[in-house]
């Protein structure tokens, strides 16, 4: 380009009003946030300070009610560390599994282009229409991996994984590991892509081991990706829905309801939004911490 | 990394077979589409190729003929169905709409906030970052109600108008894609060094033809690889789409339809859900490469 | 029939005249000569070249095209002129008058110009859906599809039909007749509070199934109580477990309204009920539990399955021979006798178990009715909040006239809410295996009129059945808690109704 293409500046505008301040530039981002996002947390948190009448449907404020309701439901503690072990196993099989299969489909020989692309392909289903796929093929009496377990002798004739207080939650953790693995592929395909050449060659002339160069260097290398991963997708299982919703609706009994399912069934069915967005806003104030923690603790920089 | 002859074969079985086994799920479905229904549900045994294909559950949800017609061609009477609750071509245009309307919006703010974010040194802007990510913490039950309120306010219900319809989605979504643009985009931006913004502008450039001239176009892998996460993310959203529209029915939504009184039209399900996989896959097959070397998550040179 | 034949001769031949002068395509030839009730399906499938034979009843496909009478189309065409280009809409559950309704509605929108949207969602989204409309008085629908446990929550929200056609004789629909309705579904449906929150719009109802060759194989007699019925699916289960099938199957999904049906029918059969004219939950004492006890049982004869099912997994243990007796919805009849089932023209209609004597309607509270059937039937709600009131209340009309809800009947083989469509003799004429089969309409009938139950009218009872009851006996029957303890179940949904009940001071 030449510096002619370039026209003057508007020096008759304020600037603020010009692309020298940052303010024209996260002003259609601000207002979005504010109108869609903080204006309902607002609206939100005033909800939550009310409390309904399930027969006339009068809110009353009653700023404690609900509050100290959240502290004393043992649903809410028991959706708490449903919500918790949910979030780190499914954490935990993502990340490895995401791991070990990006390092296995990272090559440019012929056809791993497509392998790739297959691997991506469970992203584009909506979790609402896999947790269905699942709930067929985790049928205890159709289902294609139900019967698949039960043909190896390790479960009963008949047995129904979801339908079982121990099992259920195996059972919705697995359709969700099997949808979001890919994203960690994805991430973790995406680092490895772009670490440089050079450490790699010094390591291999100084005869490093293939686990010395995972664990020393790419594994270090790679940590900033791993956290960013890690984070995002950290913050969409703490507010897990719909996997729960479809395919167990948060049973047997409450063995699978997380947070947000319990909220889901407070605000559904018994129409107490106070409550439910109590309990939401609750997850809320847990995705910060939790969040905030991971931050702090592995030195993450937006 | 160079691999030994016998030890690279057994890495392609491994990949193909991996890469197969998150595959089987989806094939089980498209499979399951085709089925009758008797052989979805055999108390006896596993259906895997042995019935006679039905092209009844596409010909219902893709071409809008009527069930009982349908039955009567292929010689079997399924009992009844109408024709116009279970066509799903809207919708199949409707997710189009919404996910390419909601990925241009989001990708255009987030690319614009990133810049500023990336470039410009300003008071708040670490608090500005924090509000960003924060967007992705919130519960979207916990603003249902505010939302549909200001939706309601602001003539966004497809209610009123489809075409407002239309944009109220791509502006939620745009919303909760917000925070994993901006910090894809402002990593990407990260990458290139101020230098090249800065010979820029001493050629009396202005910042905005800096930004569009030189640094936009040295992302461009980036934002599409933002592109697609959002695209993503918007085509398989369920509660939102759920309770702010009516009229208007994406996939997802849309097959909730087929969970009836009298049970599911799994054939449908399975159907609709194989259809709307194909769109997004052409998609990612043709932004893959962008996408992997896109998706590298900020600098990983320094 | 409502069909005048001197319109349709006329009919048919204009049309074939139309269709000679290649007027109109073949298409819509065919879909006119449909309406008309000429052999649709024999016609179609000639002209379409497909060779390969129909096993089905031809004449009993024919009949699901039948033509609007042209008073109708006449009277609509009148009346709706005002109204053309309004745009209506409602959230249903895809229930089979739903589904026939949203096929035939064009037959609605021709003579009026008014376009109907109907959103077909899951039961518990239309509630949610609802809720969202009403708290919010948004006005998004114009109809509500109430089922029949919330029809408390939502009465205040609905304009009475009945008084609404007085009120508005210009829009009234000659002949709508509201005594045409059953007695029992307008008390146990329509009505709350000495008004009519909505017209009666669809009746699935407990009945006995029974597979008739399963029952004779083992030379069991159809059994009439709960305790016959116990005895018979634990000899069923005892003797056909090695061929994969079970006594019964149920709809025991943990935390799912399914569940709460269930559960409500076992508790009257034991002669409980859920609430008493003290307003408290009744649910534990000593007839509650024995009836839950007994469902505990009957989990034992079911397919495991059945924890994780609601009436979809039900209809599929039906459908696919997993069990031979069935106490649960008769609107599964139809599918059960479509011709690629594997059991079509198997399971056979019977009255409900009758257990102990009911508890009398001056010992139980909030209008709730106990007996042997339990009904999950629904209505069609005016919406108090609508912006286009005045054209939803002409389709709410047509869609609960005479005519469309005979031939919604016909089309769906469910039970008709009128009783002239009981008494329609083509609805009569279908009563024959196969699909869409309506034979087992004289027992719903009979039912409707002897054993209808209606589960408590309050408001509050729309969140009790989807989640304190549904989740807690989800607790029991999968082992997560109680240890087996049906009392101590009970005890617990007690403590949380009652108290429910109280902080809201009904």
């Amino acid at each position: 380009m030449s510096s002619d293409s370039f026209t003057p500046r508007h020096a008759w505008l304020p600037r603020w009003m010009t692309s020298e301040h940052p303010l024209p530039w996260l002003l259609p981002a601000g207002a979005l946030m504010v109108v869609f996002g903080i204006f309902p947390l607002y609206k939100a948190i005033e909800t939550s300070l009310y409390k309904r009448n399930a027969a006339t449907r009068k809110m009353i404020f009653d700023p404690t009610h609900n509050w100290s309701k959240v502290f004393l439901d043992e649903r809410v503690w028991n959706a708490l560390l449903n919500t918790l072990f949910y979030t780190g196993v499914a954490l935990l099989f993502q990340l490895v599994l995401g791991m070990l299969i990006a390092l296995l489909l990272d090559s440019d020989r012929k056809g791993y282009g497509i392998l790739r692309a297959m691997m991506t392909l469970p992203l584009v289903i909506p979790p609402a229409v896999t947790a269905m796929m699942f709930l067929l093929m985790l049928n205890g009496s159709f289902g294609v991996l139900s019967r698949g377990i039960i043909e190896l002798g390790l479960l009963p004739p008949g047995f129904s994984i979801l339908g079982n207080a121990s099992t259920a939650m195996a059972g919705v953790l697995l359709a969700e590991i099997w949808q979001w693995t890919p994203f960690m592929v994805l991430i973790m395909l995406a680092g490895l892509r772009s670490l440089p050449k050079e450490p790699f060659e010094a390591a291999a002339i100084d005869g490093a081991s293939a686990f010395q160069v995972f664990f020393k260097l790419t594994l270090p290398m790679m940590s900033k990706v791993i956290a960013i991963a890690v984070l995002i997708r950290g913050i969409d299982l703490l507010r897990a829905f719909d996997y729960v919703k479809v395919m167990t609706d948060s049973g047997p009994g409450t063995a699978t309801e997380t947070l947000t399912s319990y909220a889901g069934r407070i605000y559904f069915g018994n129409a107490d939004f106070p409550y439910a967005s109590t309990i939401a806003l609750l997850t809320l104030v847990l995705v910060i911490m939790v969040s905030t923690l991971f931050m702090r603790i592995f030195k993450v920089k937006l | 990394m160079e691999l030994s002859r016998p030890w690279q074969i057994l890495r392609d079985v491994v990949a193909v077979l991996v890469t197969g086994l998150f595959m089987f799920p989806i094939l089980w479905w498209a499979l399951t589409s085709i089925k009758p229904i008797s052989a979805i549900f055999d108390k006896d045994r596993v259906v895997f190729f042995d019935f006679v294909p039905t092209w009844i559950n596409y010909g219902v949800t893709m071409l809008g003929m009527s069930r009982s017609q349908l039955a009567i061609d292929q010689g079997i009477g399924m009992g009844v169905g109408g024709a116009e609750a279970y066509d799903s071509r809207r919708s199949i245009i409707d997710s189009m709409v919404v996910s390419v309307g909601s990925t241009a919006v989001t990708t255009v703010i987030a690319v614009l906030a990133a810049y500023a974010l990336s470039r410009m040194a300003f008071r708040g802007r670490a608090t500005f970052l924090n509000w960003v990510l924060g967007q992705r913490f919130m519960p979207p039950i916990a603003i249902l109600i505010p939302l549909v309120t200001i939706y309601k306010t602001a003539g966004l219900r497809d209610t009123d108008n489809l075409y407002m319809g239309y944009l109220g989605l791509m502006l939620i979504y745009a919303l909760i894609n917000l925070p994993i643009a901006v910090l894809l985009m402002k990593s990407f931006f990260d990458d290139v060094p101020k230098d090249v913004d800065e010979a820029a502008m001493i050629d009396g450039a202005t910042r905005i033809q800096t930004f569009r001239k030189v640094v936009l176009p040295m992302v461009k892998g980036g934002v599409a690889a933002t592109a697609v996460l959002c695209f993503i993310f918007s085509w398989t959203e369920f509660l939102l789409s759920l309770f702010l529209t009516t009229d208007i029915r994406t996939v997802p939504v849309k097959i909730q339809t087929f969970v009836t009184s009298t049970g599911n039209e799994w054939g449908f399900i399975a159907a609709l859900g194989t259809a709307a996989v194909i769109p997004s896959f052409i998609f990612i097959l043709l932004v893959q490469r962008h996408l992997v070397r896109g998706l590298t998550l900020g600098s990983l040179k320094e | 029939m409502s069909f005048r034949d001197h319109d349709k001769k006329t009919f048919i031949a204009d049309t074939a005249r139309a269709y000679a002068e290649r007027r109109i395509s073949k298409r819509d030839f065919m879909k006119k000569m449909s309406l008309a009730g000429v052999g649709f399906s024999a016609f179609a499938a000639g002209l379409l070249g497909n060779t390969r034979p129909y096993r089905g009843n031809l004449g009993l496909l024919g009949t699901e095209a039948l033509a609007q009478d042209a008073s109708v189309t006449q009277w609509l065409k009148d009346v709706g002129a005002p109204f053309k280009g309004t745009k209506i809409r409602y959230t249903s559950e895809a229930t089979p008058p739903t589904v026939v309704l949203d096929k035939l509605k064009n037959e609605f929108t021709e003579p009026t110009g008014i376009e109907v949207e109907i959103e077909i969602v899951p039961l518990e989204q239309v509630l949610a859906k609802a809720t969202q409309d009403v708290q919010g008085q948004l006005g998004t629908y114009d109809l509500y599809y109430l089922d029949q446990s919330w029809v408390a929550t939502f009465a205040q929200d609905t304009v009475d039909p009945v008084a609404y056609y007085k009120e508005k004789p210009d829009l009234a629909m000659p002949g709508f007749d509201f005594d045409d309705f059953s007695k029992p579904l307008v008390s146990g449906l329509a009505e709350y509070e000495g008004k009519w929150a909505g017209i009666p719009f669809d009746i699935p109802i407990f009945m006995l199934m029974y597979r008739k060759d399963i029952l004779e194989k083992h030379g069991i007699a159809v059994p009439t109580s709960p305790a016959e019925f116990t005895a018979a699916i634990q000899k069923i289960t005892e003797a056909e477990k090695a061929n994969g099938m079970f006594g019964t199957g149920l709809q025991a999904k943990s935390g799912h309204y399914s569940l709460n049906c269930d559960w409500t029918q076992m508790v009257w059969n034991e002669g409980g009920s859920i609430f008493g004219a003290d307003k408290k939950f009744k649910g534990n004492d000593e007839a509650g539990v024995a009836g839950l006890k007994l469902y505990q049982e009957w989990i034992k004869n079911a397919p495991p399955e059945s924890l994780n099912s609601t009436w979809d997994g039900q209809f599929q243990m039906m459908a696919a021979g997993q069990c031979a007796l069935v106490q649960s919805w008769d609107e599964f009849f139809p599918g059960l006798d479509a011709d690629d089932s594997k059991v079509k023209g198997l399971w056979m209609p019977a009255k409900p178990l009758v257990g102990k004597p009911l508890r009398p309607l001056s010992e139980v509270g909030f209008g709730e009715i106990p007996n042997y059937a339990h009904q999950g039937g629904s209505i069609l709600g005016l919406s108090k909040y609508s912006k286009n009131i005045d054209p939803a209340w002409l389709f709410m009309q047509w869609a609960c006239s005479k005519d469309i809800m005979t031939r919604c009947t016909l089309l769906g083989g469910f039970a008709p809410m009128r009783i002239s469509s009981f008494r329609d003799p083509r609805v009569k004429e279908k009563a024959v295996v196969g699909p869409g089969t309506t034979r087992h309409l004289e027992m719903v009938e009979w039912i409707i009129d002897n054993n209808i139950a209606s589960e408590p009218d309050m408001p509050l009872w729309a969140g009790f059945s989807n989640n304190e009851i549904p989740v807690n006996l989800g607790k029991l029957l999968t082992g997560q808690d109680f240890n087996g303890d049906a009392k101590a179940c009970m005890d617990t949904i007690a403590a949380s109704i009652d108290a429910a009940v109280a902080e809201s001071g009904l």
